[in-house]
């Protein structure tokens, strides 16, 4: 159940991250803000995979598309901050 | 009575341009549904437009579109309303103005470009410095930059602006 709230708690901040990086992105059309933006959606969407394999509302082995999400965030972070 | 009253909100505006709906009201000691009821008619006969800024609502007389949606952009970031403020003391170059508001000098360049790209400043090389000067009228710019209250979300987007322009050198 923990896990549960915990996974929750993760969706709604990485959805507020996203949030503020529109924001960036729509003020300042910095490219950077944009791969966040991707990023923290991502992000998003992986932890409500996990939610929903956590709570057994999806049977199926989610490993790879969640370990694959994680490698995709994690390569869009490093492409934000890579010094043009 | 009415067209009175008309002509001096229009009157108002055309003299303080990017003065606030709020501002208004107070500066004219209206009613709120009085004065909105006033701009609606003024807005449909083209007099005066508004534009909405977060809370908001700035308002221009005819004419002025362009100048305020550069005006608009060249103030919707924390970092940019300090540099304009602080230009409007005198001119400065980035190193000054670097160390005065406390960011990188990356993060002042980025900012800056933007600013000349928008016309709200000039940039004269100066030796082996830049020094940027407003080239705008400072009554408009302190007016606005007053008036502009960004919320939380907008704050915190605004540290990201700098900290990705301190990054990569904002060349986007």
């Amino acid at each position: 159940m923990i896990e549960l709230i915990l996974a929750v708690v993760a969706i709604v901040l990485s959805l507020l991250l996203a949030g503020i990086s529109y924001i960036a992105y729509r003020k300042s059309h910095l490219r950077p803000a944009l791969y966040l933006l991707i990023a923290f959606l991502l992000f998003a969407f992986k932890k409500t995979i996990d939610a929903l394999s956590l709570g057994r509302w999806i049977d199926r082995d989610v490993g790879l598309i969640t370990a694959s999400l994680e490698v995709v965030v994690l390569l869009l972070l490093l492409v934000s901050f890579w010094k043009r | 009575m009415l067209m009175e009253r008309r002509d001096e909100i229009l009157g108002t505006i055309q003299h303080e341009p990017g003065i606030t709906f709020r501002g208004l009201a107070r500066r004219l000691g209206l009613g709120i549904g009085d004065l909105q009821y006033h701009l609606r008619k003024l807005e449909r006969d083209g007099e005066v437009f508004s534009r909405r800024v977060g809370r908001r609502r700035y308002l221009f007389p005819k004419g002025l579109e362009d100048e305020a949606q550069r005006l608009l952009i060249a103030i919707s970031t924390d970092t940019r309303r300090r540099i304009l403020l602080r230009l409007i003391e005198g001119p400065a170059d980035q190193k000054t103005l670097s160390e005065y508001l406390g960011v990188s000098q990356p993060t002042v360049s980025y900012h800056m470009g933007e600013l000349v790209k928008l016309g709200i400043i000039e940039a004269e090389r100066r030796g082996k410095s830049v020094v940027y000067r407003l080239s705008y009228d400072p009554g408009l710019v302190v007016r606005m930059i007053r008036d502009y209250r960004p919320g939380l979300l907008e704050r915190l987007a605004d540290g990201l602006i700098d900290l990705l322009a301190g990054v990569g050198g904002g060349d986007d």
